[in-house]
């Protein structure tokens, strides 16, 4: 699960600079954090924030799966390679302060992409299209952040429908590691390819709908702010300042 | 009636091409015209809506020589796909036809007027909560029109606008050109589809190559359609009948 | 070459709760030229796609001559069934237009691939080294169709292959579809476009809803206005001239029609 998914949750409802602060604030205090047990503190607080967005079971699952590859890799890096002293585990001998490293910085990991997704899932393109014009933000800053959001669907459909036109010319998918690697260019460049010549005609049927004009941009239907949740905007803030300002003075201590 | 387009002598190269895609084109559009431009592909009629509504050069590039007068405020272009053109960011149809109005910062009261005479012009008006993905091509391409409309172009080019419309869907699409010319926009459509374009223009231009090779009332230029081809080839001499009415009124006894 | 039967027996598929396919049956004899026609979501393109394996059905049985599609993958159906997708743009990759016509060929491992013939067939010679995204999209699509017809298949099923081309592109593609049929290839085209139906089908099959409406000689259909008028569409311009002259046999192609108009006397126009 990637990219936006329509709901009523909290998170839905908020305001996007809202839903936006709070995964940023994940993203700034993960690498304020640099003990086991705080790192798995933020990510439950990222689990909160993709429950808070009626996504925690759907996220979860996608930022298993995309960060398990660093796991293994960190694992093996820290947990097996690293430092004295060691303990014995079954069959394998860990180093304790690797095996630490590898939970700070799976942890970060972690709940950086939880905060990503969730963000993604809950904060409408469309809504944060109208947040920004309201901010008066210019146009071709905020299509340009907003087209980014919308792509990866886009890209997914394109991708199987290749998928399907070049099995159907006689391409086999799997196989061996070479014909797999062959099969990338049939599958990838049409995707890209088709993507760009899109593009083009995107960029003239906008700019016929005066999307360059330069004038500032009426936001119909703007996203309702308050002053709560203003409030908590400048609180996560203050609390990523504190945490790094904590951590600065730790180190220097 | 007002003039608002001319062209003399234009050519047009697009950049990094070793030939011109029009060559030595002149041709008048006033308020209220439907010139529908034919030709087999490659032989400019694309290129050439794209000249004489100013998107090229201004947006894809290329040189321009010979004389170019646009004296329309606005132009708007519609093409044959219609999901490239849409905004990808708008979560109902009203807000997609209200985009353009919204960009150039008009009132909110002035820019949903706009977008709800837009889609009362092209019978859409019960699509107007709907997603635009959920529609279907025939729908959207209305959807499209109706989103340039909402600019109020003086000028609005159609590049084969219903290549991938089902009959009913593209009879509805031509059927509406009328009314659209007679509110007081000049309309240029570039198609292969001579049967419905007969239908609706009022002058009609055929291109070879990239030049004009005849101009004037459309049953002397679109005597291309499939009805003329019968005739001709059955021992009908010139000019020859466009449609079944036209034939049934030359046949003797 | 000639073609094989496809035979289609109580084909059922469904989109998650919607039945897009409410139990088919549909025989192709081999070297018949069918069309299938009907509205957006009658089915149409879900049952080509049962015939390449693209989707399995969820009861029912599809064969192509002695193959049974359901042990089949989609690359292996592509050894006798060439598909022609309506969106060329999903598959074009190749540095240049011949290299890109000979992809399919080469997946198959076959050697030798009448490469050039099928490109001068279509009219694509002059644009043979370009990229393909230098030439126009309905350039595109006939450079995907290319791709297809060089692969030789047995059965050829084309999803709106006239879509976007012009007349002298549209007379290629039924000069294309003619041989074909000629050397006893089974064709089942789906388009919305009735003059190019009257052009290459013999038998025009109706869907609606997930199911067969109706099944008929192209002759009789295509000039049954009420029939169409059912389906949103009109007779062919050929029919159109057909009915309103009252020409017998009831012609369908171009140069029947011309011929039955042969003895037709004309007004001259007044100057």
């Amino acid at each position: 699960m990637i990219g936006y998914v329509p709901g009523r949750s909290p998170l839905h409802r908020a305001h996007p600079y809202t839903t936006l602060a709070l995964a940023g604030a994940l993203l700034l205090g993960a690498f304020a954090l640099t003990q086991p047990l705080e790192v798995w503190l933020l990510v439950m607080a990222a689990a909160a924030f993709a429950a808070a967005g009626g996504v925690l079971r759907a996220s979860a699952r996608t930022a298993l799966l995309l960060s398990l590859p660093i796991w293994v890799l960190l694992f093996v890096l820290h947990g097996l390679m690293g430092a004295e002293p060691r303990m014995v585990v079954g069959p394998v001998t860990l180093s304790v302060p690797g095996i630490s490293r590898a939970l700070v910085l799976g942890g970060r990991v972690t709940a950086i992409v939880l905060g990503f997704l969730t963000a993604l899932a809950t904060a409408s393109p469309h809504r944060l299209v109208e947040a920004m014009t309201a901010g008066g933000v210019p146009f071709s800053r905020t299509f340009l952040l907003a087209s980014t959001l919308t792509v990866l669907p886009r890209m997914r459909e394109r991708a199987t429908q290749i998928l399907e036109a070049q099995q159907c010319r006689g391409l086999r998918l799997g196989g061996s590691p070479l014909a797999r690697l062959r099969a990338l260019g049939p599958l990838a460049l049409p995707l890209v390819l088709g993507a760009l010549a899109e593009v083009d005609e995107q960029v003239l049927a906008l700019d016929a709908r005066g999307a360059a004009g330069g004038a500032r941009r009426t936001a119909l239907d703007p996203p309702r702010d308050s002053a709560p949740q203003r409030a908590l905007r400048w609180t996560v803030l203050a609390l990523v300042v504190v945490a790094y300002a904590w951590k600065f003075w730790s180190m220097h201590r | 009636m007002t003039r608002l387009v001319t062209l003399e002598g234009a050519t047009f190269t697009y950049p990094g091409a070793d030939r011109p895609a029009i060559a030595g084109v002149s041709l008048e559009l006033a308020a209220g015209d439907v010139l529908v431009v034919t030709g087999n592909a490659g032989a400019g009629a694309s290129t050439l809506l794209l000249v004489a509504t100013g998107f090229a050069p201004r947006v894809v590039g290329g040189t321009l020589t010979g004389t170019r007068r646009i004296d329309a405020r606005r132009c708007g272009v519609v093409f044959a796909r219609p999901w490239t053109q849409l905004t990808g960011l708008c979560p109902t149809v009203r807000d997609e036809i209200a985009f353009g109005p919204a960009s150039q910062g008009l009132p909110a009261e002035t820019v949903l007027g706009a977008a709800e005479r837009a889609m009362a012009l092209l019978r859409i008006a019960h699509l107007a909560r709907r997603e635009p993905t959920q529609l279907s091509g025939g729908e959207l391409q209305r959807v499209v029109v109706a989103a340039v409309l909402a600019v109020e172009p003086e000028v609005l080019a159609l590049d084969d606008p219903a290549a991938e419309l089902d009959p009913e869907a593209a009879d509805a699409l031509y059927d509406v050109l009328p009314a659209i010319a007679a509110a007081g926009t000049a309309i240029i459509v570039a198609t292969p589809d001579l049967e419905r374009a007969a239908r609706v223009a009022t002058r009609a231009l055929a291109l070879a190559a990239g030049r004009v090779v005849a101009v004037g009332a459309p049953a002397d230029v679109l005597s291309g359609t499939e009805v003329a081809a019968m005739a001709r080839a059955a021992g009908c001499p010139p000019p020859y009948p466009l449609d079944v009415p036209a034939l049934l009124r030359r046949v003797g006894q | 070459m000639s073609g094989c039967e496809v035979r289609v027996t109580g084909a059922r598929y469904a989109y998650g709760a919607e039945e897009a396919l409410r139990g088919i049956d549909l025989d192709l004899a081999a070297g018949e030229q069918v069309a299938l026609i009907g509205p957006n979501g009658a089915g149409k393109t879900t049952l080509t796609r049962l015939l390449v394996a693209l989707r399995r059905p969820s009861a029912g049985r599809v064969t192509v001559g002695d193959w049974e599609v359901a042990g089949k993958r989609p690359d292996e159906m592509a050894r006798r069934v060439g598909y022609a997708f309506q969106h060329a743009d999903h598959q074009l990759f190749a540095r240049s237009i011949e290299r890109d016509v000979a992809f399919g060929p080469r997946c198959l491992g076959r050697a030798a691939a009448p490469v050039g013939e099928v490109l001068d067939e279509l009219g694509l010679r002059p644009v043979a080294g370009l990229h393909p995204y230098d030439v126009p999209a309905p350039v595109r699509k006939l450079v995907a169709l290319a791709s297809v017809l060089v692969m030789e298949p047995r059965v050829l099923v084309l999803d709106e292959p006239t879509a976007g081309l012009d007349r002298a592109q549209r007379e290629r593609v039924v000069a294309a579809l003619r041989r074909r049929a000629a050397e006893g290839v089974t064709v089942l085209t789906v388009s919305h476009d009735l003059g190019f139906v009257a052009e290459v089908a013999d038998r025009v099959v109706v869907m609606r809803e997930g199911r067969i409406a109706a099944d008929r000689p192209a002759r009789e259909l295509l000039y049954d206005r009420e029939a169409l008028a059912a389906l949103g569409l009109r007779p062919p311009a050929t029919a159109e001239v057909g009915i309103a002259l009252g020409l017998r046999g009831s012609p369908v192609r171009t140069s029947e029609v011309v011929q039955a108009m042969s003895g037709i006397r004309w007004k001259q126009m007044p100057e």
